[in-house]
C-alpha cells in the first residue's frame, strides 16, 4: 500500500517548486524565438520530465509495488507509440497542401 | 487448504487471493481509468499536432498576458496538488478536521483555476475566435483544437471539484474513509499532470 511515509510535506513543497521552475524554463524558452521544431522538442522533453516526477512522487508510483509500474506504463507507451502512426500522413498533407 | 481458509468457507465467507498490486481496489480502478483517460488526451493532442502540421498558416493568438495567465493557472493547479497531498496525509493520520480543511482549499484552488481558464476563453471569444473561425485569417482549426483540448481538461477540473465536494462531505459524515480521499487525490494529480502537457502545447506553442 502506498504511503506518505517516504516524503514529508516539506519535500513535496520542494517538488512543487521544482515543477514550477520547469514551467518557467518552458516560458523562457518560448520567448527565445527558437525554430518551431526545437521549441516543440524542448517543451515536450521538459513536460515529460515534469510528468515523470509527478507520477513517481505526487502519485506515489515510486512507493507502490513495481508490478503496477510494469503493468501500466509499457502498455500506455505502446498506445502512444501507435498513435504516432498518424504522423506520416500529417506530413503527406504538408506536402500536398496548396502553397501560395 | 489452510485451517483459516477452511474456517472461512465453513462460515460462508468469500476467500480471495490477495491483490498482487497490494493496493485498495478503488485505487487500482482509478489507475485503470487514468490510463484510459491519458489515451484520450493523447489522441486529442496528436490530432491537434496533425492539424497543425497540415495547416498552411497556424494562428498564434496568445500574447504575454495570456501566457502569464497560463503560468498563474499552472501555479494554482500545482498548489492544489500539494494541498491534496496534505488532505491525503491528514486523512491517513486520522485528522478529520485537517483533511476537510485541505480538501476545501483544494476545491477552492480548482475553482480559481476554472475561473482563470474561462476568463481566457471569454477573451478569445471576444476577439472573434470560434470553433471553426479564425479572425486572424489563419487556419480555422485552431479554435476547434484549442477549445476541445482545453474544454476537455476544464471538464476534468470541474468534475474533480464536484467529486472532491462529495468525498469531503462523505468523509466528514463517516461514510467514506481515507482510501476514498487517496483515490480522489490520484485523479486530481492526474488532472494536474495533463495540464503539464496542455499548457506548453496549446499555449506556449501558440504564443506570439
Amino acid at each position: 500500500m502506498s504511503s506518505n511515509r517516504e516524503l514529508t510535506m516539506s519535500s513535496y513543497v520542494g517538488i512543487g517548486i521544482g515543477l514550477m521552475v520547469i514551467v518557467l524554463i518552458e516560458v523562457i524558452l518560448t520567448y527565445q524565438h527558437l525554430p518551431t521544431r526545437t521549441l516543440l522538442f524542448s517543451v515536450l522533453s521538459l513536460a515529460c520530465l515534469e510528468a515523470f516526477v509527478a507520477i513517481m512522487y505526487l502519485m506515489h508510483v515510486k512507493y507502490e509495488r513495481p508490478l503496477l509500474f510494469w503493468t501500466i506504463f509499457p502498455a500506455t507507451l505502446f498506445v502512444f507509440v501507435f498513435l504516432c502512426y498518424i504522423w506520416p500522413d500529417a506530413f503527406r498533407m504538408f506536402s500536398m497542401r496548396l502553397l501560395q | 487448504m489452510s485451517q483459516s481458509a477452511i474456517a472461512a468457507v465453513t462460515h460462508h465467507e468469500v476467500v480471495m487471493e490477495a491483490s498482487p498490486y497490494a493496493m485498495d481496489k478503488k485505487k487500482l480502478g482509478m489507475w485503470v481509468f487514468i490510463v484510459s483517460d491519458a489515451c484520450s488526451f493523447a489522441a486529442f493532442l496528436f490530432a491537434y499536432g496533425y492539424m497543425r502540421v497540415g495547416a498552411p498558416v497556424w494562428g498564434t493568438p496568445f500574447g504575454f498576458s495570456s501566457i502569464l495567465n497560463g503560468v498563474v493557472m499552472t501555479a494554482v493547479l500545482l498548489s492544489s496538488s500539494l494541498t491534496m497531498l496534505a488532505a491525503t496525509h491528514a486523512s491517513q493520520t486520522g485528522e478529520k478536521a485537517s483533511a476537510g480543511k485541505w480538501l476545501g482549499i483544494t476545491m477552492l484552488l480548482g475553482t480559481i483555476f476554472a475561473a482563470l481558464h474561462l476568463r481566457e476563453w471569454f477573451k478569445l471569444i471576444a476577439e472573434g475566435w470560434r470553433l471553426f473561425y479564425n479572425p486572424a485569417g489563419g487556419a480555422a482549426q485552431f479554435g476547434a483544437a484549442f477549445f476541445s483540448v482545453t474544454g476537455l481538461h476544464l471538464t476534468h477540473v470541474v468534475t474533480g471539484v464536484i467529486v472532491l465536494a462529495f468525498i469531503a462531505r462523505g468523509y466528514r459524515q463517516g461514510r467514506y474513509d481515507e482510501t476514498h480521499v487517496e483515490t480522489a487525490g490520484l485523479y486530481w494529480h492526474f488532472v494536474d499532470l495533463v495540464w503539464m502537457f496542455v499548457f506548453p502545447l496549446m499555449y506556449l506553442m501558440n504564443a506570439h
